[in-house]
């Protein structure tokens, strides 16, 4: 539904510029992410990728330039629609899993709580952590600290999920489920924003993003990326390296 | 305010009850203190001016300190950064805190005042009840001061730096130990910006003169200033992108 009143645009971001003091985190940047797929974001470090989803969540403010989130500029009002995971867990130490994801379900207003136990019960499972739900979540391994944040975040069932790099520390096989829960809310009509700097996610993702110095320097579907080098047989990693050449060079 | 205030109250409270022992030091170090502040004055009549001053001075300081460094930890943590990015306001983030804190801070006081009176066996006037009710104002401004304060913290190394500035000179120059009117006219102009001075005029009335809440109305207004003055400072604070 929320396509129809956007025309299919989850994202929006219109010669967005950020910086810190007088750090260019983001440079004109301008991005259309259509609704209901999964974009990923790739690019070294510092490259912008965490600035970029602030930005979108409204946690910070363009400085000039604008961004649409589903149609609005990001506010409190439309925060709803927005699940958010922050790069570093973000979560409170002492409490359970299932405190943590059950205040994010009652902060994000769902109200009754026989859907709202249900639903917890659900994402908790989901990230395989329903054997650990009642331990405090210092007491988790960095993985698991990665799962319990994803669950806060999809809790809600956002239209938006902006993940920052979500698949850091997980084994190979949650890696699989993780993609595969992914794909099944792409299908469902959710759109994904996913940094990250693995290759493997990138693969997955129906649509990237490479991103270099506050600016995304290249975009497409994977195989159009990899085309785009002029050799058939590049992998990804090497059309993400060809393109972070190719700006070097025109850097002089 | 709605009903994520309570939630996020909710929270709080769950966080420290499941930190045992927090929760065991907020209810045995001010029952320490006031035992060796007790034993060291021999002199009784002493003990019954002082006791009402650091019934105020101990509430301010243990709010101040509790919430201030649980805020600082929503920020250092990550979790404000959740928080700012969902549908709550900064108002129920503060009155959140103002309520989560509360009831500790109330059983704290609570605690303190009934060992001051039966084990030391103060002499006071006054009810109880007034006591407490007038210790929630003190409690609320000192909630709310410390959400504000923690926002110039970076880390808890900063944080712990804000007691020697803003706790230690009201404790001195707001009448804890010897009366504000004896001091230098500009320590008697400082005294009177600082709300420990209100709240210890305003407890030593009730318990030593035996005056009722409506004697000391204007010290309880003087308080209620305040916490709003700090809780919207505090809520400001608090915007959306403006976080760093
Ligand atoms: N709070 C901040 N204050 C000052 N500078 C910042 C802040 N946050 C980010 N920066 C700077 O902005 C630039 C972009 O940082 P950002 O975190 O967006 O990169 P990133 O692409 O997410 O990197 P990574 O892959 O390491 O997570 C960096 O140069 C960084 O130092
Ligand atoms: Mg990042």
């Amino acid at each position: 539904m929320a396509q129809n009143i956007t025309n299919g645009v989850a994202v929006k971001a219109d010669k967005v510029s950020f910086h810190f003091k007088k750090l260019r985190a983001i440079d004109e940047l301008s991005l259309v992410v259509p609704a209901g797929i999964s974009f990923g974001l790739l690019g070294p470090n510092g490259a912008g990728k965490t600035t970029l989803i602030r930005l979108i969540t409204g946690l910070l403010k363009p400085k000039s330039g604008g961004i649409d989130v589903l149609g609005q500029p990001p506010s409190r009002k439309n925060a709803r629609l927005i699940g958010y995971m922050p790069q570093l867990h973000s979560l409170y130490a002492e409490l359970s899993v299932m405190q943590n994801v059950s205040f994010f379900a009652k902060i994000y207003g769902l109200k009754n709580s026989k859907q709202r136990q249900q639903r917890v019960e659900e994402v908790t499972k989901l990230v395989n952590l329903w054997g650990r739900r009642n331990d405090s979540v210092m007491n988790l391994s960095g993985g698991m600290k990665q799962r319990a944040s994803l669950a806060c975040a999809i809790v809600h069932n956002p239209p938006l999920l902006l993940l920052d790099e979500p698949t850091v520390g997980l084994d190979p096989e949650l890696r699989v489920t993780f993609w595969d829960y992914f794909t099944s809310l792409t299908q469902e009509g959710t759109t994904l924003i996913i940094s990250s700097h693995t290759m493997d996610d990138a693969a997955h993702c129906d649509r990237l993003g490479f991103m270099r110095q506050g600016k995304v320097i290249a975009q497409g579907t994977p195989t159009e990326l990899k085309e785009a080098t002029g050799q058939p047989e590049a992998s990804l990693e090497e059309a993400f390296l060809h393109f972070i050449h190719r700006e070097e060079g025109s850097d002089g | 305010m709605g009903s994520s205030t309570f939630t996020i109250a909710g929270r709080l409270m769950n966080q420290l009850i499941r930190d045992r022992r927090t929760l065991g030091l907020i209810i045995i170090v001010p029952l320490v203190v006031m035992s060796l502040i007790g034993l060291s004055f021999p002199d009784e009549g002493i003990l019954d001016y002082i006791a009402p001053a650091m019934l105020a001075a101990l509430a301010l300081f243990f709010s101040f300190l509790l919430t201030g460094i649980s805020f600082l930890r929503e920020r250092s943590q990550g979790t404000m950064e959740r928080l700012m990015a969902s549908p709550v306001s900064r108002l129920d983030v503060v009155f959140g805190y103002l309520f989560g804190f509360f009831f500790f801070a109330l059983a704290q006081t609570l605690i303190i005042v009934l060992f001051t009176i039966y084990v030391f066996d103060i002499n006071f006037m006054g009810e109880i009840w007034q006591i407490l009710v007038f210790q929630i104002l003190v409690i609320t401004g000192s909630v709310t001061l410390g959400i504000f304060t923690s926002t110039f913290a970076r880390n808890e190394f900063q944080m712990v730096q804000f007691i020697p500035l803003i706790i230690l000179p009201q404790m001195f120059l707001s009448g804890v130990l010897w009366p504000v009117e004896q001091m230098p006219d500009y320590l008697q102009w400082m005294s009177a910006a600082m709300p420990l001075t209100y709240a210890i005029d305003g407890l030593r009335d009730i318990m030593l003169y035996g005056k009722g809440l409506l004697d000391v109305g204007f010290e309880l207004a003087v308080l209620a200033g305040f916490t709003v003055v700090t809780s919207v400072l505090a809520a400001l604070t608090l915007r959306r992108g403006a976080a760093g």
